[in-house]
């Protein structure tokens, strides 16, 4: 008889139950997103912790990324869950003050909605799981292939990962529980009732933090643009980032307003019939909505760039290999005789497809106002930004490497800078009056490094070269660089392990100064570093389109309910159901695509700094980059109107309802 | 002049899912005079909304006709409805129908709005309203700022600003105190003295005592009326209150 005559306990199970169904249209998109969110938590602590990953090449680099990034998953999962739940609170608050006017004490509430809380979890972990397990194997499978590595069947149920993803989810629902009880506590049942409909002030313009947000925003684009040195873009970027981000909020929420208090004011703009209603319903979707938009924009922006970067590192890998590595081998080593490494491999049946030899000096120089010079940073008064590495070469190794003959008097160079604003006609290079006879538009391997800033100089002679070595250890002592001889070549089929002892032993008696970069080990470590990434930034940026969406949901309902009323009376007044729908169509697509077109702006205005961080990376491309940025936004904004014609629907279903 | 003419209005709802069909109307017939002040009357389910409804062209009539200044209602297209009514009509609701987001200004100046008005003129026919009313000094607050009382009659404004041949009250006073009632009662009689006509729905016998002219539908027909003629108001009242008892307790025709 237990159906008939049901326990407390029983009842209370089974209104949890009845609520969630009743409340279907909230709690469904809810649900799914803990759903994902928990087998995306399981899916990157599993691989993070995969034992079939470990012992390929590059393993270091790819688990070190997925370990860092199931951190950064969390963070943002248990952000996301609060800030969803928090919508479907607000919206019922009203059903809970109806139940406390029906006589439910506050403490039978609270066992209501623990229930209720108890039910996602379960919910959520099982298919969250279920779900997470199937995807984890092939996302497993996909990443050693990335890696090249042969693919297992078969199941893999990481028992750790289980066990944190579920403590992590009971600790967030616990958590997202307290917060209900707290706000539910607080709250008088009248107030309970009236629910989000409390207060609906006209929102006051903030002119001073418009102004603030416009400033920030200004400042964070013009980092963008103006900084030039890849190692100030670092330490700026997050600088900028942070600028836009609060911009971003400071726009939304009080720039909105500003500009709509200014349309208010122009009487003959404001009372137009296309106007009229739109002006005002803004503002206060504004008021109610501007923190969404905003999250909206930034997370979006986020997508963008990161999708966009790794996408762009994966598809560029090829290239940038290509730009560090110009020659298979790559052989630098400082003994005072050149060594004939051709002549050795040759001995050893090693077929030299593509060679080229010479020395060079490479040092660290400041160049300033006409004047280059060498500095230990301890007394520096330069900036970082007139930091360059100094490669210089003799006329005659320039020549060899370029294939044309050429000669200077004394006292003349070529120079070459890889930044804009340096031209000089002449200059004091290193305590030496010296002209500038020719600008270089390029120089020999000046691209397999890009931390730094380049610049070039082509001497009269060998003796021009050793002037400015003794000058450079002169000031740098036991950190000085030193006259290299290189040696870069191709061989037949890329080379093996062989090759590389091979020159090892050769160069054994060059000590300390040898250097050996192989094209072949390169191509593992760039494929795990960069195919880690990628793999990242498209798990992090599913997982943000996935909030996105769901915030858009939300954000759709909500309105509907509060435009329903507005609707009815409109009509009332005597518009017709077209001119009213066109109204709230028209603010509706501009509250929608608002966050999308700031976001396409703050990527636009994103891409010189990023160009300069993904320089480091060697990736120079900058029309694959445009390319990619372009397609991924293209690509989301398809999403986004695709997302916004569905809720549109859910809205026009509640609004004519 | 009679301006609205209500001829042989039947209204017939029928159930989605088969079932027994209501009558909500059945064979309505009355006019209203150019100036008149009527109150109609009825208890709950009477008829009472579905006529006001039809007189305001938001639902149509099974058969018969409405006239409205000799315009057929049912031969207005749909398309050209809600600027008809927006033209003609004037509304007052139970619950004032505000839009929370414009000042009580704004929501007096959104038919006009929708007319296409320069705000200038907008602002010089508010201002004598504005006075009528006794709501001058609180145009710029918004609705959750003001009484019930004073919500209606900006109500009241936004109804009687498009100068309508016709003002249709909902069971105006519904919502509201005494005080509030007997202001907005004395509002509508100031208005209707101004030669605007007015037909009020009510339940409340004193609102209707205010009217001149009192009718009682019950199941769907006009069961009775009462002019008040040169009867005092204390006599109308009367005279109302035992019409409605009557028709409360079942009585035949009077």
């Amino acid at each position: 008889m237990n159906g008939k005559n049901p326990t407390k306990k029983g009842l209370y199970a089974r209104l949890a139950a009845d609520n969630i169904r009743k409340n279907s249209q909230l709690y469904i998109p809810y649900l799914i997103t803990c759903c994902l969110t928990a087998a995306m938590l399981y899916i990157i602590t599993s691989l993070s912790r995969n034992k079939g990953l470990i012992g390929m090449q590059g393993d270091y680099a790819l688990l070190e990324i997925l370990r860092v990034g199931s951190i950064i998953t969390r963070i943002f999962a248990f952000i996301f869950l609060f800030y969803t739940n928090s919508f479907i609170s607000k919206k019922r608050k009203k059903e809970f003050g109806l139940l406390n006017i029906l006589g439910m004490e506050k403490r039978h509430i609270a066992r209501v909605l623990f229930m209720e809380t108890l039910y996602s979890a379960v919910i959520s972990l099982v298919l969250g799981f279920g779900f997470g397990i199937l995807l984890d194997k092939l996302l497993f499978m996909l990443l050693r292939k990335m890696l090249g590595g042969s693919v297992k069947l078969g199941f893999y149920i990481s028992r750790y990962s289980l066990a944190v993803t579920a403590i992590f989810m009971l600790i967030t629902f616990l958590l997202i529980f307290l917060n209900s009880l707290r706000q539910m506590h607080f709250a008088q049942p009248a107030e309970l009732m009236r629910g989000s409909q409390v207060g609906e002030k006209e929102p006051k313009a903030k002119w001073l933090m418009a102004l603030l947000g416009a400033v920030l925003l200004g400042i964070g684009y013009y980092i963008s643009i103006v900084t030039k040195s890849p190692l100030k873009a670092i330490s700026l970027f997050f600088i900028a980032v942070l600028c836009v981000i609060i911009g971003t909020y400071l726009l939304f929420t009080s720039g909105s307003i500003a500009v709509l208090k200014i349309l208010k004011s122009k009487k003959s703009y404001y009372y137009k019939t296309k106007n009229f209603t739109t002006v005002s319903g803004l503002m206060y979707r504004m008021k109610q909505n501007a923190v969404g938009m905003a999250n909206i924009c930034i997370l979006s922006t986020m997508v963008l760039v990161m999708v966009s970067t790794t996408t762009c590192l994966m598809a560029g890998m090829e290239d940038i290999i290509k730009t560090r590595y110009p020659y298979d081998f790559m052989v630098s080593y400082g003994t005072a005789k050149s060594i004939d490494i051709e002549k050795v491999l040759k001995e050893n049946g090693v077929n030299v497809t593509r060679s080229q030899s010479y020395t060079s000096l490479e040092f660290a120089a400041f160049c300033k106002g006409g004047r280059v010079y060498a500095e230990t940073s301890a007394n520096s008064s330069a900036s970082i930004d007139d930091v360059y590495e100094l490669a210089v070469l003799s006329t005659e190794e320039y020549g060899k490497l370029v294939g044309e003959d050429i000669s200077l008097a004394d006292g003349e160079i070529l120079f070459y800078s890889s930044e804009k604003g340096l031209d000089f006609d002449s200059l004091d290079l290193c305590g030496k009056e010296v002209t500038v006879k020719e600008r270089l538009k390029s120089f020999p391997n000046e691209k397999t490094y890009n931390i730094t800033q380049k610049m070039g100089v082509v001497v009269s002679g060998e003796d021009e070269v050793q002037r400015l070595n003794e000058y450079q250890q002169g000031v740098y002592g036991e950190n000085a660089s030193f006259i290299q001889n290189i040696y870069n070549f191709d061989v037949e089929g890329g080379g093996d392990e062989s090759v590389k002892h091979l020159l090892e032993v050769c160069l054994a008696g060059s000590g300390r100064y040898m250097m050996i970069d192989v094209k072949y080990s390169a191509y593992d470590s760039f494929i795990s570093l960069y195919g880690g990434l990628f793999f990242l930034g498209t798990f992090l940026g599913i997982l943000f389109v996935m909030e996105t969406v769901l915030i858009i949901y939300y954000k759709q309902i909500s309105e509907g309910y509060d435009d329903k009323k507005r609707f009815e009376i409109m009509q009332n007044v005597g518009m017709s159901r077209a001119e009213v729908k066109r109204s709230i169509h028209s603010q509706i697509v501009k509250v929608f695509f608002l966050p999308l077109l700031t976001a396409g702006l703050h990527t636009a205005f994103s891409f010189p700094l990023i160009r300069r961080l993904m320089l480091m990376m060697n990736m120079n491309n900058a029309k694959l980059f445009a390319l990619c940025l372009l397609a991924c936004f293209l690509a989301f904004a398809v999403l986004y109107a695709l997302v916004y014609s569905l809720t549109a629907r859910t809205y026009y279903k509640i609004v004519s309802k | 002049m009679a301006i609205l003419e209500v001829q042989g209005v039947e209204k017939i709802y029928s159930p989605r899912f088969g079932g027994n069909k209501i009558r909500a109307l059945n064979n309505v017939s009355f006019t209203v005079e150019q100036g008149e002040y009527v109150a109609v009357m009825g208890e709950s389910g009477s008829g009472k909304t579905t006529l006001l409804n039809i007189l305001a062209a938001l639902d149509k009539p099974t058969s018969g006709e409405v006239y409205l200044d000799g315009i057929q209602l049912t031969k207005v297209k749909e398309k050209e409805i809600s600027a008809f009514r927006r033209d003609n009509l004037g509304f007052v609701f139970q619950d004032f129908n505000l839009l929370d987001t414009f000042s009580l200004r704004d929501n007096i100046y959104l038919p006009l709005v929708l007319l296409g008005l320069d705000h200038r003129e907008m602002k010089e026919r508010l201002s004598p309203i504005a006075k009528m009313l006794g709501i001058s000094d609180i145009l710029e607050k918004f609705p959750y700022e003001v009484s019930g009382g004073q919500k209606q009659r900006a109500a009241v404004a936004r109804a009687i600003i498009t100068q309508p041949k016709i003002l249709l009250a909902d069971e105006p006073t519904g919502a509201l105190d005494s005080r509030s009632t007997d202001s907005l009662l004395h509002i509508f009689s100031l208005i209707n003295a101004n030669g605007q006509t007015i037909v009020m729905v009510t339940h409340s016998v004193k609102a209707a005592s205010h009217a001149k002219r009192v009718l009682f539908i019950k199941d769907g027909e006009v069961f009775h009326q009462l002019y008040r003629g040169e009867m005092t108001r204390e006599e109308y009242y009367r005279k109302i209150s035992e019409a409605l008892t009557l028709i409360m307790s079942g009585g035949e025709e009077l």
